[in-house]
Formats: structure tokens, sequence, C-alpha cells
């Protein structure tokens, strides 16, 4: 027996646009947005943060570098509650179909109130193409994307994701990746948080020589919340995954990092290694982090590991001795800590740009 | 150029208790000369360099440090190099992930831009760091590597001067510089000081041996005891300390 959940605003406004007879309507209304109750949400309070924005429908911008392919009616499949809803509340889903050799430009931007849509991205067989994606949202907005990506045999996809700061809203984008054997997927996101920001990953990995490099560094100024969640499923033999996960935060700043590998029985000889490491550039400054192995196969070779450290003060002495005012000596200090999953990116344009913007924020820190 | 007057410093405790380590330290360095520092291990001469560039940690209880006129207590770490301090560290700091030459243009224009100089173009830049790379037998190699990462003892203290070459500060110091070096390694460290050696620069060298001063042959050697300047000489007073040791300034330990 669970009390009768009294709804916020949020969610009615939610519930208000959902058919009759969608059975999302019966369980959003049961169990509310995912809050901090929730065990993969703990550390992230999505329920009572969309709870205080204004419940009205909001406006999506989409700036892409050309047009969708076609646009698919939306699907009513059961799975996470968050794709569900883009999926029931978004227009219909857009779907791109990747040639050999294009790159995809995808900015989303979010107005005031909530804003719901699901993309599609298909990468077919032996294409190498890649996916550019910028996420901002504004002042008192509450964007919920979903991004279902299929990456074919052999397809080859670099998805570079942006997240700007985004202090006054919330933001989740959830990814829904699927692997074939052979295919490749390197994904390095950079993200800055906002009031409130999640950005989940779930991957279906194939294994059969397919690979997953899944990176990304994040900064967050004061007041600004970015979870970084992943499941990466492995389901078939001889699959890589290379994690790498770097981060800082200031005092009033809460990174959380939830990384879960999970290799089935048939996964033999799998690879899988997760990293992740966190900078706390003050005492008050938080980021919680949760790295999970669950193995059911009993040759493979899979390591995580996590780590928090603190800038090293005889560095930043040292620095400053030679000239360098201390704004900039911690800004190269952080900037040489969080490179390194930039530098794993592989355009080199792509690479530079979110160097530079890394720096520029760590510089205005 | 450098004024220290009466100077009197704490270090900063956990438990707020802080030990009294400079007990009153006077000395003139002018432009143009060398001083050495001499005294014992834990006599206070480390703590007169951090002191002296502006290291946390410490509390200045008394007196004064003046350089080039100007209070340099008031001054934060990197106003004091930008007016032309530099600290040779006796540990050099490895900073991973920041290549040498990348930081040491950035303190460069780091410093004009403080002294409202124009930066230094890139290719004047380059020609610079080659031939003071030449001078102290640094490879290409080094310099692209991070800040002292994976550097031996030695090559670290070769860079300090590296960079005090190409910083080309006011005044040196020199802090332990020639622990951790053979002896073919200080002479080249001894020859690339030496050749920073000029009428408006002074240097405070602060040593515990008296054969780094053989090459550096310094203008005034004063001996450090128990956080106060003991005694004040010419160059033969670093052979007699040699001979005779520290122990006669024992007792004027407080």
């Amino acid at each position: 027996m669970t009390a009768a959940l009294k709804l916020t605003d949020m969610e009615t406004a939610l519930i208000d646009q959902l058919p009759q007879d969608a059975p999302l309507r019966a369980l959003l209304s049961e169990q509310g947005l995912p809050h901090r109750r929730v065990e993969d949400w703990k550390w992230t309070d999505l329920r009572t943060v969309v709870g205080k924005l204004p419940a009205e429908p909001g406006v999506l911008t989409f700036t892409i570098s050309r047009e969708p392919d076609a646009w698919a009616e939306q699907d009513e499949e059961p799975g996470l509650l968050m794709p569900r809803l883009a999926s029931a509340l978004g227009e219909d889903i857009q779907v791109y179909t990747l040639e050999d050799g294009e790159r995809l430009e995808l900015g989303v931007e979010a107005t005031k109130g909530f804003a719901h849509q699901q993309v599609l991205i298909l990468v077919p067989e032996g294409v190498k193409a890649e996916l550019i994606e910028n996420y901002a949202v504004e002042a008192d907005g509450f964007a919920n994307l979903t991004l279902v990506i299929v990456v074919m045999p052999g397809a080859e996809l670099d998805r570079v994701i942006e997240q700007h700061a985004s202090p006054d809203a919330a933001l989740v984008v959830t990814s829904l990746i699927d692997l074939a054997p052979k295919a490749r997927l390197n994904q390095t996101t950079l993200g800055f948080g906002a009031k409130l920001a999640r950005l989940e990953t779930h991957v279906s990995h194939a294994g059969e020589g397919a690979e997953l490099q899944l990176d990304g560094a994040y900064v967050l100024d004061e007041g600004l919340h970015l979870d970084q969640t992943s499941l990466v499923r492995h389901e078939g033999p001889n699959g890589v995954t290379k994690e790498l996960f770097k981060g800082a935060a200031i005092k009033g700043a809460k990174g959380v990092f939830q990384g879960k590998i999970h290799v089935e029985q048939a996964a033999q000889k799998t690879d899988a290694q997760m990293q992740h490491r966190g900078l706390l550039l003050d005492d008050k400054a938080e980021i919680d982090a949760k790295p999970e192995l669950e193995i059911y196969a009993d040759d493979v070779v899979c390591a995580h590991g996590n780590a928090f450290g603190a800038l090293d003060e005889d560095a930043l002495f040292y620095m400053r001795q030679r000239g360098l005012p201390e704004t900039k000596a911690r800004a190269l200090l952080t900037q040489s800590f969080l490179a390194e999953p930039i530098e794993r990116i592989r355009d080199d344009d792509d690479r530079e740009r979110l160097m530079a913007r890394l720096m520029a924020t760590l510089e205005a820190l | 150029m450098l004024v220290i007057e009466n100077l009197q410093a704490r270090v900063d405790a956990e438990d707020g208790d802080g030990r009294e380590i400079l007990k009153g330290v006077s000395l003139e360095v002018p432009a143009g000369e060398v001083h050495a520092i001499m005294g014992p291990n834990g006599c206070g001469k480390s703590t007169l360099s951090y002191v002296l560039s502006g290291r946390e940690g410490y509390e200045i209880t008394g007196g004064s440090m003046r350089f080039a006129g100007e209070d340099l207590a008031e001054m934060e770490p990197e106003e004091r190099a930008a007016a032309g301090v530099f600290l040779s560290f006796q540990y050099p700091v490895e900073i991973p992930g920041v290549p040498t030459l990348t930081f040491i243009k950035e303190a460069l224009n780091a410093q004009k831009r403080l002294r409202g100089e124009e930066e230094v173009p890139a290719p004047a830049f380059m020609k610079l760091a080659r031939e003071a790379a030449a001078q102290l037998g640094i490879s290409n190699d080094m310099l692209k590597r991070p800040v002292n990462v994976g550097f031996s003892g030695g090559e670290k203290k070769r860079m300090e001067i590296f960079q005090a070459l190409m910083l080309q500060p006011k005044f040196l110091i020199l802090d332990e510089t020639d622990s951790g070096l053979d002896i073919d390694a200080l002479k080249v460290v001894a020859d690339g000081v030496n050749a920073l050696r000029n009428e408006e620069r002074g240097m405070l060298v602060i040593t515990h041996y008296q054969r780094l001063l053989d090459y550096l042959k310094p203008d005034v050697v004063h001996v450090m005891a128990a956080g106060r300047i003991q005694e004040t000489g010419g160059p033969e007073l670093a052979h007699k300390l040699e001979k005779e040791g520290y122990d006669k300034y024992a007792g004027e330990a407080a």
C-alpha cells in the first residue's frame, strides 16, 4: 500500500496532455516524475525541481543542418518513463538516416515551459557519420528529449554533445542506442549543467567486434547540477567498451556519475573499462559517483575506477610564482585534469572547439 | 634593490598555534650583487624564500621586505613575479598536462600584461627558447613535455634556470639549486646563472654547501641560524663555514 501521491502542477499539466486511455497516464499519476526515492534518480530529484517550474507548454526550436528524412508516429512501448513521455508528448518522431561521410548537426533550444521530443537516428550498414548535438534551455524551461540511435553492422558514429549551462532550467536527454556487431560508437559529452540536467545513455552492445567509447567531461559552476548516467549492456561476445568521465565542481554545484556495465553470460571475451575522476574545486563542492560492473560471463576483462581529488596547491603556487594570475593557474590545472576525454575526440575541429569552450568556461569560473 | 628589515614570520599550523621561523632577518641586496645565505637545515632559509615570493601558509608578524621600493607583503605572488622576483624552487613542481613551452609563454605574457608591456611575438619567443635551451643542454623533447613531468632532479634544476633565462627577472632567489646535482650538472646550472648576472640584476643564493658558490662567486655571504642572520662577510666566510661547520652558531638558537 502506498499513499496516494500528491501531484505537482507540472505532473498534472503533463497528465492532462496525455490521451485518456494511455497507460502512461495511470503510471505518471501513480508514480509521478522520477525523484530521489527512486534508486536510479537518488541524486537527481527531477520531480522536485521541475515541480517548481511553470506548468505550461513551451517551445522546442531545432536548428538542424538538414530536414528529417521522415516523420514517424509516436510509439507506446513500455520502457523508461522519460523516453515514454518524450514520445507520447512530443511531435511526430523525426527520423534521420545518415549517409556515408555525413555530419548531422542537431541544435536544440527550449523556451520557458515544458517540451518533449523524440528523434530517431539510423546509421546504415557500413556508413561512417558524425552527429553533433547542442542543448540549451532558457530560464524556467523543462526539456525532455529522447534520441534513439541505431548503429547497424559495421557502421561508425562519432557523436559529440555539448550541453550549455542553463542555470534556471531542467533538461533530460535520454539516448537509447543499439550497437550492432562490428559497429563503432565514439560518444563524447561536454556538459556544464543546469538547475537540473540529466544526460542518460543506454547502449545495447552486440559485441562481435563492436566497440564503444563513451566519454564525458563536465564543469559545474555554483548552483548547477549535471547527472551523467549510463548503462551499457554487453549482449554478445568480443565486445569492447572504454568509458572515461572526468569532471570538476565548485561550491554549490553537484555532479553525478552513475555508470553501469552489465555483461551477460553470452558476452564472453568482453573487454570493458570504466573510469570516473572528480575534481572538487571547493570544500563545499559535491560529486556523487556510483560505478558498477555486473558480470555474468566468466571469461572477460573488466575494470572500473573512481577517484576524487583537489587542485594541487604546490602547483598553483609554482604557476603564480612564474607570473600566472590565480584564476589562469587554476583554469590551466583544471583543464589539464579534464582534457583527456576531450582529447579522445577524433575530429580535429570538434576537439579544438570543445577544448576552447572548456577553457573559456574555466577562466570565467 | 631588495631590502629586508627585521623580518619576522611564522608558519601557520593546523591547530592555529604557529611556530615562529624568521625571528628578525635583516639584509640588503643592491642591484648587481650576488648574496649567499648559508645555514644549517631548519634555520629558516627556505622559509625566507617562500615568504619573499608570497607562498600561502606563512604569517608575517613583524618587520618589512621591500623590493625596488615596493612592499612585497602587499603583493600577490604573481604581482611579485611581474615586478621581477623569480624563485628557483628547491623542489620544482610537476604540472601534468601543461607543456613546458606553453607554460613559460603564458607566464611571460601574463607578466608583460601586468607590467603593461606588449606580449612577445611567437617567433621571437621561439628564438629565445632555442638559444636558452642550447645553453643549458635542454632538448626539444624536454620543452614539449609537461612541466617537470618525468624529469630527473638535475633536469628540473636546469629547467628552473631555463625559465629564468626566458623570463629575465630582475631578481633571482635560488633555493638550494645545487641540491640533487652532480658536478657536471652543477657546472651547467652555475654557467646559466652566471649568464644572468649583470649590473641591474640582484641574486640571493640559498645553499647549505659552499660548492655552488665556488662557481657563482658571491659578493656577500650571510650566515643564517635560528631564524636570524648571524654573521655577514665576504666569500671567505663560505670557506670558513665549510671547514668549521655551523656548530658555533648553534648556541645562538633561542
